[in-house]
């Protein structure tokens, strides 16, 4: 089902010239409005649940 | 051998009486014998169930000769397509499910995502039009597939889908 991984997207967000900080303000912004759909977006990109678990923690920071 | 493969013992009665697996040998008083062959056999139908693949279409890879990598290959793809199907459906469904109850304020609680949103999120992180429009058209090229793949978990209908890959396409 996963047709793309973790680095493939950050590299898509990297060619359009997204920068890092803008990734992690995605990531709070996501946390903050739609924690469930963050989760499962986390899912779809074939992350482990123990790193999910890290990335949302670090979000709501 | 039903409980090492944590099946019930009518499964294995069932997988006998359709031909999926036939033990070696059965004695006189009916009890059935599996050699270490069939045990492999059903290692691979467990592994094949597991994957959802029906009982006739596993029947019919185990029973070539020779089960070559290619018609696995071919059966797995069909059962991912399939999978693939049903996902969408069921995005679909939920999408529904979810404007039905909007106004009870489950937004925040479901998993489900929208262009909306997705917008909204971007815009939080600080993007400007011209940088969605250029995520696209990496996204697109990049990963074709991935990107079909997001703008359906977005619920975005199939016309739209199509402009926004062809949009990006024709532009780069």
């Amino acid at each position: 089902m996963n047709k793309i991984t973790k680095d493939q997207f950050v590299a898509v967000l990297e060619a359009a010239g997204i920068t890092a900080p803008q990734r992690e303000k995605l990531h709070v912004a996501f946390e903050r409005q739609q924690p469930a759909a963050h989760q499962q977006f986390l899912e779809w990109l074939g992350l482990p649940a123990e790193t999910i678990g890290k990335i949302r923690e670090h979000s709501r920071q | 051998m039903a409980a090492q493969f944590g099946l019930s013992r009518s499964t294995l009665l069932y997988y006998d009486r359709i031909g999926l697996l036939r033990p070696d040998y059965r004695t006189s008083a009916g009890y059935r014998l599996y050699n270490a062959a069939d045990r492999q056999r059903l290692e691979l139908i467990c592994r094949f169930r597991s994957a959802g693949l029906s009982l006739a279409r596993i029947e019919r890879l185990l029973d070539r000769p020779q089960p070559t990598r290619s018609a696995m290959t071919t059966a797995l793809q069909g059962r991912l397509t399939a999978l693939n199907r049903e996902i969408a459906a069921l995005r679909r469904q939920q999408q529904v499910v979810v404007n039905l109850l909007q106004q009870k304020g489950s937004a925040r609680r479901t998993r489900i995502m929208d262009k909306a949103r997705w917008i909204a999120l971007m815009r939080a992180a600080g993007m400007n039009d011209a940088e969605m429009h250029r995520w696209h058209e990496e996204f697109e090229q990049q990963s074709p597939e991935a990107h079909q793949d997001f703008l359906e978990s977005l619920g975005l209908p199939a016309a739209e889908i199509r402009q926004i890959r062809r949009g990006t396409v024709r532009r780069t």
